[in-house]
């Protein structure tokens, strides 16, 4: 056992906190300027770490990374957060869209898509949720039917994050319909953005903000060479996406997670009730929470690099990061009070936000539902077929 | 980063799981429990492998290996609820090594290095596994004393671990009790996870079996969720121990906050996950013969042995309230 990093590891840390310092992003428009010039900040910050290579240091020399090791990816994300910077804007296309390409895409797509993901000069989203298919991914219904040279698409997508900026979107289509199973017969796509059959509107969540959209896909085309891993292979390949979903990310909202425990204890010593038991055993546990998410998070990652496989942290990290997020804010607005929901209070957009946390990326029901079948073997939970 | 074993620390694991897996059984357990004894044959086949003193330094008869290796010996001692005096012996060890006087370690140490000396730990009042001990370290208001008369006998829940009423009265450590005390509650807290880990097995594994409705019962919802929450707390406690342990050895500086994590994190998941196991077993839980309540009776006594978890969330909020603080400033 040894939890410290290598001296690789922390010169890879050294390096990119020097960096950071040095090179922070710009100041962040101010709120009602809205949700686009924010976006437009971000995009300009991954261009900024593009420069310096810095977009994705997980990503091999050969696509323009630094063939970071698992660990050090880790840490890269550990460092955005503690530097209180945002990520970069193209995280779809960073983290799930350029590394599913990489294990399936051909030589032609690799060479044309991957770079301006890198500089986030073409943005990607994820169509994978449907109305009728949330958890149960398989169950979704938008066609591919092939015409000539392409597919035309007609279905709808919803959850679709930054849609409205994107120019790709990583599709999963049904192209053959009636086999036996419903995960046979599906095919991954990438489906641009820029047409006419594709409408965008944004879904406004109860932050009032709209970090997602439905997408209505009527008549859309695609080609035959932005079909990737094959036509009918589309779980697997949709598959090699959901796993990399979490893996960084984690990461940085486990450090974000940290800072706002800071930042809600600091807060308590300023109200002068640090010594209010209640209090001081809710903050506690709160720590003990935290902490332990950081090392399952370590854990979990450090067993792939060593192993190859992980052990059942993987499954547990999220879910205990956002059963904490919930009970962070909510204690922030005991705390706090009711100036804590108020409009201008960070704490009431953080309270609004972590509801979604057990819902998105996978509910807290469907992670039980893989901890109690993938990880402790329990019988299949009976499902209508 | 790495939070493997070592090879011979996995030898150390393998070697105590053999071992008790076959000679601390079920019904072996059982009945010294209802006789109220220690498996005197046992006791010595650990000593003699050198368990007790496997944390103690060399130059006072121990292994001198780390918290690590004692943590693992901790975790299989509690897997099995083994009616043996280890861990009394174990935290009265510790806390002398860590906070005695030179003189005080020559006299004790050897032989609760080697066994021929049993010890316990805890505060005034019931000290758990005091009964037949030689010492007993009592631990109160941040003062730890040596108490060579355990006092009189008083049962518990846990018969596993026969216990006694002590007194205060005795030659105090002159060192950091405190430091000595983050070190004896990570084994405590170690033992807790090994208590979790098997009752989650056991339920696992009766889930699966048990079939109602025509299905097993781990395939209905209510059922599995709750195992997996079982296996969330078992897993955030078996983290923190490892921290903990880790940083007894190789970064002290850390081990006030993380022995506390281990202690909070651990006493309540052992309160969580026996009680969850004796629910899911349902009628069969609640009997005698199902032994699932040996491993809730020693998590109810270990939740609260060397303080609470209640206790370190609250020197969290301050340790981590001073650094707030510290930081905003």
């Amino acid at each position: 056992m040894d939890l410290t990093f290598s001296e690789k590891e922390t010169a890879f840390r050294d390096e990119l906190r020097a960096w950071l310092a040095a090179n922070p992003p710009s100041d962040p428009p101010r709120r009602e300027e809205g949700e686009e010039a924010n976006y437009a900040w971000r995009r300009e910050w991954q261009r900024q770490l593009y420069d310096w290579g810095w977009a994705a240091p997980g990503w091999p020399a050969e696509y323009g990374g630094r063939g970071a090791t698992l660990t050090e990816s880790a840490i890269y994300f550990e460092e955005l957060g503690a530097a209180r910077v945002p990520l970069p804007a193209n995280v779809l296309g960073l983290l799930l869209g350029g590394p599913t390409l990489m294990v399936w895409g051909t030589d032609e797509q690799k060479e044309r898509y991957l770079p301006p993901i890198l500089s986030a000069e073409e943005i990607w989203c994820q169509g994978f949720s449907e109305p009728d298919a949330g958890s149960d991914l398989a169950a979704l219904k938008a066609r591919a039917v092939k015409d000539g040279d392409g597919w035309v698409v007609t279905g709808q997508k919803v959850w679709t994050s930054g849609a409205q900026y994107s120019k790709w979107c990583m599709l999963v289509a049904r192209t053959e319909s009636g086999l036996a199973k419903k995960h046979h017969g599906l095919t991954y796509f990438l489906m641009d953005m820029e047409q006419e059959g594709v409408q965008v509107r944004p879904l406004r969540q109860i932050t009032g903000e709209a970090e997602f959209n439905e997408l209505f896909i009527d008549g859309a085309r695609i080609s035959d060479a932005n079909v990737v891993g094959g036509v009918g292979n589309g779980w697997k390949v949709a598959l090699t996406t959901l796993m990399n979903e979490r893996a960084g990310l984690g990461f940085a909202l486990q450090v974000r997670l940290r800072q706002m425990l800071d930042d809600l204890f600091a807060a308590t010593a300023e109200r002068g009730l640090l010594e209010d038991s209640l209090y001081a055993d809710a903050l506690g546990e709160l720590h003990v929470r935290t902490e332990t998410l950081r090392l399952l998070a370590w854990k979990g990652l450090t067993d792939v690099e060593r192993y190859g496989q992980p052990g059942p942290e993987g499954s547990l990290v999220k879910w205990l990061w956002s059963d904490t997020n919930q009970k962070l804010t909510q204690l922030a607005a005991d705390i706090v009070g009711l100036e804590s929901l108020t409009a201008e209070s960070r704490w009431s957009y953080e309270l609004l936000r972590a509801r979604g946390n057990t819902i998105e990326g996978g509910t807290t029901e469907i992670l039980r539902n893989i901890v109690a079948e993938r990880v402790l073997g329990l019988p299949r939970i009976a499902t209508a077929a | 980063m790495d939070f493997g074993l070592t090879n011979d620390q996995q030898d150390i694991q393998r070697t105590a799981r053999d071992l008790l897996g076959e000679r601390a059984k079920p019904e072996r357990v059982r009945e010294h429990a209802e006789a109220g004894t220690v498996d005197v044959e046992l006791w010595h086949g650990i000593a003699e492998l050198g368990w007790p003193g496997i944390a103690v330094a060399e130059e006072h008869g121990g292994q001198g290996l780390g918290a690590v290796e004692l943590s693992i010996l901790c975790e299989e001692l509690g897997r099995v609820a083994a009616p043996l005096p280890f861990l009394p012996t174990v935290l009265a060890a510790t806390l002398i090594e860590h906070a005695g006087s030179e003189e005080q370690r020559g006299r004790w140490l050897p032989g609760l290095a080697s066994g021929e000396l049993r010890g316990a730990a805890g505060g005034v009042g019931v000290v758990p596994g005091a009964l037949g001990a030689d010492l007993v370290v009592v631990v109160e208001d941040g003062a730890a004393r040596i108490v060579e008369n355990p006092g009189d006998p008083v049962e518990t829940i846990d018969p596993t671990r026969p216990s006694a009423r002590v007194e205060g009265a005795g030659e105090e450590l002159p060192g950091n009790v405190e430091a000595a005390l983050d070190r004896a509650v990570v084994a405590v807290a170690a033992e807790l996870v090994g208590v979790c880990d098997r009752a989650l097995s056991m339920t696992i594994e009766y889930v699966k079996n048990r079939q109602q409705f025509g299905t097993p019962v781990g395939a209905f919802q209510a059922v599995s969720h709750r195992c997996a929450e079982m296996l969330l707390a078992t897993e955030k406690a078996r983290s923190a121990v490892a921290f903990a342990s880790w940083a007894a050895d190789a970064d002290p500086s850390r081990l006030a906050e993380a022995a506390s994590i281990a202690k909070a994190a651990a006493s309540d998941a052992g309160r969580e996950v026996t009680g969850g196991a004796i629910q899911l077993h349902g009628g069969v839980g609640f009997t005698w013969e199902a032994d699932v309540h040996w491993l809730y009776k020693r998590a109810q006594v270990d939740a609260l042995l060397l303080g609470d978890g209640k206790h370190y969330r609250a020197r969290l909020a301050k340790l981590i309230g001073q650094r707030a603080m510290a930081a905003a400033a």
